[in-house]
C-alpha cells in the first residue's frame, strides 16, 4: 500500500465512522481458545503450513462474497494475484488452495462440521457458538 | 631485407603511407589495450547488470518457493537460470540449509558472487531464502574478447582501408604531378628562356608556387647569361680594340716585373729593340737591361727610383745595330704590384733634327766653318779646361783677308763668297783634325789651335799660309784673284786667361800687323 491511499484511508475513516468494518476468523466451536496472529493465519492460508500451533490440520476455507476483501486485508493483494499463485502452484501437487465456499450459510455449516476448519467471515455475521481466532481490520473499501 | 625496403625509400607515396599506417597502427594499438581494459570492466559490470535483471524476473517465483519450501519450482528456477551461459552456480540457500544448488564454479573463474535476500512474498518483513548467483567470469572474458577482436578486425580493415587511401591519394595529388614536373624540368630547354607549364588543378597550391618559383629561377638565370653574354662580348670587343692599338700603334709598349725582366712587349716595341715577334716573353726570359746597350746603369738607376717613389722616368738611350745609329725615348710608369708600363718612342729623327739645328747654329752657312758663335762656345770650353789645368795651352789665330774689298767689289759678291770659301778650305788644309777654324764675318778669320804649339812651329804655320793665301787663284775658270792677309797671335795661358782678353789681344796683334804693312803676322806683346 502507498502512502497516498494511506492518507486517502485515514481521511475516508475521520469521515466516516461506519468506514471501519472488521472480518472475523472463525473455527470449531471445539476449539480451545486460540488467537492465531497475521503471520500464522497467512502460512495457514497461503499453504505454507496447513496445522494449527497445537497440532491438528487446518482446513482454511473462502467465502467468495468477503475473499477479496480478506486477502486484501491479510497480505494485501487483490484476488487475480492471489489466483496466479494458486495456479503456479497447483501443478506441483504438494499444496492446494483453500477450500472455495459461496455463502456464509455453507461457511458455518462447513466449520462447524470440521474439526480442524477455519474461514472468514463479516463480523456482523459471527454467531455466538464459533469461536473467533482472529480478527482483521480493514481499510474502507477502495 | 634493404632491398625490400627499397621501394620506402624512392616511392614518397609508398613511404607516407607506410608511416601514417604505422602511425596509425600504434594509435589503434594503444587504444586497443585501453579499449580491452575498459570493455572487460564494463562488460563485467553489464554482466552483473544482467544477472540483476535475471534475479528481478525470477524473483517472485523463488519467493513462492521458498515461502513454500518447494524443491521442484526451485529447482525449476534454478535450471532456468543455468540456462544462460553467464551463470554458472545458483545457490538458494534456506535458513542454515540448502534449499537447491545448481551448477558449478571452478575456482580459476571464480569471481564475486551476486546474493540477494529473499522475503515472503506475503510479509515483505520476513526473508524466507537467499539466492546467490556466481557468474561465469570465462564467459565474460570470451565476451569482451570476442567484442575486442571484432574491434580489431574492424580497426585492421580501416588500416588498410586509410593505406591504400593514402597510397592512391598521394600518388594521384603528389607523385604523380612532381614526376610530371620532374620530366618537365629535364626536358625543358631553359637556356632558350622556355618555361615550365603549371599542371591544370594546381595552379594556386605549393606545386603551382614549386613551378613558379622554378620559372622565377629560370628569369633570374637567363637575365644573369644575357647580361655576363653582353658583358663578355663588351670586353672582349674593348679588348680588341685595345689589342688592335696595342699591335698597330708606332709606339713600343712594354711590361717588366720588378726584376726588369720583359711581360710584355708589342711588335713596334720588338722592331725597336730587334727582337723577334715569334718570341714568347712568357718562356724566353728577356731583360731590358741587355737590350739597352751603353745605357744599362742609368737604365737600372732609373728603375731603382721608379720603385722607390712611383714617380715616371723618362730615360733616352741610344742604340747602335747594323752600323745604325738610332735614339729611343723610354718613359716609364709604375703599374701595380711592383709591375711597370713603358712606352718607347723612336726619336732618332728627332735627335738628328736637334743635332743638325745645333750644328747649323754654330756653322757660318757660306764656307761650312764655324761662326762667330762656335768660336764662343769652343773658346769657352778651352777656358773651362785651362781653368782645371793650368798647364794647358791653345793658340787663336786672328786673320783679316788684305785686298778682300777690292776683289769684291771689282769681280762682285760671287767672287768674293767663292774667295773666302777657298781661304777657309786652306786654314782647313793648314790645321790639324782637333783645330777649330771660323769665319766670324766679313774676311775675317779664325784659328784656335788646340794644346801648346812652339812658337817656331806657329811662325812656320802662319807664314805658309799666308804664302798659301798669297797665290792668286782662278775662280769660275776664267777671274784670277789674289789676295793677301794679316795675321795677330795670342796664346791662352800666356797672353790671356779669359774669352774676352784673348779675342781683344789677338785683334790687337793682327792691327799692329796691318799697321806694318799688311800680309805680315803679329804675336801679341806684353
Amino acid at each position: 500500500m502507498n502512502s497516498q491511499s494511506i492518507v486517502l484511508t485515514l481521511l475516508l475513516a475521520l469521515c466516516s465512522p461506519f468506514a471501519w468494518a472488521e472480518l472475523a476468523v472463525v473455527a470449531h466451536p471445539d476449539k480451545k481458545m486460540i488467537s492465531l496472529d497475521r503471520a500464522q493465519l497467512v502460512n495457514i492460508y497461503m499453504g505454507r503450513y496447513r496445522q494449527w500451533p497445537d497440532g491438528g490440520a487446518a482446513l482454511p476455507a473462502d467465502l467468495k462474497d468477503v475473499k477479496e476483501r480478506f486477502y486484501r486485508a491479510l497480505v494485501d493483494k487483490d484476488l487475480a494475484e492471489i489466483n496466479s499463485y494458486w495456479a503456479r502452484l497447483v501443478f506441483s501437487g504438494q499444496v492446494s488452495p483453500p477450500v472455495q465456499l459461496k455463502s456464509v450459510t455453507q461457511v458455518l455449516e462447513y466449520v462447524r462440521r470440521n474439526q480442524g476448519a477455519l474461514a472468514f467471515i463479516d463480523e456482523a455475521d459471527v454467531p455466538d457458538d464459533l469461536k473467533v481466532v482472529a480478527r482483521l481490520t480493514e481499510a474502507a473499501p477502495q | 631485407m634493404i632491398s625490400r625496403l627499397r621501394p620506402l625509400r624512392t616511392r614518397l607515396a609508398l613511404r607516407s603511407a607506410a608511416l601514417t599506417l604505422l602511425a596509425v597502427a600504434l594509435l589503434g594499438g594503444a587504444s586497443m589495450i585501453g579499449a580491452l581494459l575498459i570493455n572487460e570492466s564494463r562488460e563485467s559490470a553489464k554482466q552483473y547488470q544482467r544477472l540483476n535483471e535475471l534475479l528481478d524476473i525470477i524473483e517472485q517465483t523463488v519467493q513462492v518457493a521458498c515461502f513454500l519450501d518447494n524443491r521442484e519450482l526451485a529447482t525449476e528456477v534454478a535450471n532456468g537460470l543455468l540456462a544462460n551461459r553467464i551463470v554458472a552456480r545458483v545457490q538458494i540457500l534456506h535458513g542454515e540449509g540448502i534449499l537447491v544448488e545448481r551448477g558449478q564454479a571452478s575456482d580459476r573463474s571464480a569471481s564475486e558472487p551476486l546474493e540477494r535476500a529473499v522475503v515472503s512474498p506475503f510479509m515483505p518483513s520476513e526473508e524466507v531464502c537467499r539466492i546467490v548467483l556466481t557468474p561465469n567470469k570465462d564467459e565474460i572474458r570470451n565476451a569482451v574478447l570476442e567484442a575486442s577482436l571484432f574491434t580489431a578486425a574492424i580497426l585492421t580493415l580501416q588500416l588498410l582501408g586509410i593505406g591504400v587511401a593514402v597510397v592512391l591519394v598521394l600518388i594521384k595529388v603528389v607523385t604523380r604531378p612532381i614526376k610530371i614536373l620532374s620530366h618537365g624540368i629535364r626536358r625543358l630547354a631553359a637556356e632558350d628562356g622556355q618555361k615550365l607549364d603549371v599542371l591544370p588543378g594546381n595552379e594556386h597550391d605549393e606545386l603551382g608556387r614549386l613551378v613558379s618559383s622554378v620559372n622565377g629561377l629560370i628569369d633570374r638565370l637567363m637575365y644573369a647569361l644575357r647580361s655576363e653574354r653582353e658583358q663578355r662580348l663588351q670586353r672582349e670587343l674593348e679588348e680588341r680594340r685595345y689589342r688592335s692599338i696595342f699591335d698597330n700603334v708606332e709606339a713600343g709598349i712594354f711590361e717588366l716585373d720588378p726584376a726588369g725582366r720583359l711581360v710584355s712587349a708589342n711588335p713596334a716595341f720588338r722592331r725597336m729593340f730587334g727582337l723577334n715577334p715569334k718570341v714568347n716573353l712568357d718562356i724566353r726570359v728577356v731583360f731590358l737591361r741587355d737590350l739597352t746597350g751603353d745605357a744599362q746603369v742609368q737604365l737600372d738607376t732609373a728603375l731603382r727610383c721608379l720603385q722607390a717613389d712611383s714617380r715616371p722616368r723618362h730615360l733616352d738611350v741610344k742604340l747602335e745595330s747594323n752600323n745604325q745609329i738610332r735614339w729611343l725615348s723610354l718613359l716609364f710608369n709604375r703599374f701595380e704590384q711592383g709591375r711597370m708600363q713603358g712606352v718607347a718612342n723612336d726619336i732618332t729623327e728627332r735627335h738628328l733634327a736637334a743635332n743638325a739645328a745645333e750644328e747649323m747654329a754654330v756653322t757660318d752657312a757660306l764656307t761650312g766653318l764655324g761662326n762667330r758663335r762656335g768660336l764662343s762656345r769652343r773658346l769657352q770650353a778651352a777656358v773651362r779646361v785651362y781653368q782645371s789645368d793650368p798647364a794647358y795651352r791653345c793658340t787663336l789665330i786672328m786673320l783679316d783677308l788684305d785686298r778682300f774689298k777690292q776683289a769684291n767689289d771689282t769681280f762682285g759678291h760671287a767672287v768674293g763668297d767663292m774667295v773666302l770659301q777657298h781661304v777657309g778650305e786652306l786654314l782647313t788644309e793648314l790645321v790639324r783634325k782637333a783645330d777649330y777654324v771660323a769665319r766670324l764675318g766679313g774676311d775675317e778669320f779664325v784659328v784656335l789651335l788646340d794644346g801648346a804649339v812652339r812658337r817656331t812651329d806657329l811662325e812656320q804655320i802662319v807664314s805658309r799660309f799666308i804664302k798659301r793665301v798669297n797665290q792668286p787663284f782662278v775662280v769660275d775658270g776664267q777671274t784670277q784673284v789674289s789676295v793677301g792677309a794679316s795675321l795677330g797671335i795670342a796664346v791662352l795661358g800666356e797672353d790671356a786667361g779669359t774669352e774676352e782678353v784673348l779675342l781683344h789681344m789677338a785683334d790687337g796683334a793682327m792691327y799692329r800687323a796691318k799697321q806694318a804693312g799688311r800680309n805680315c803676322y803679329r804675336f801679341h806683346q806684353s
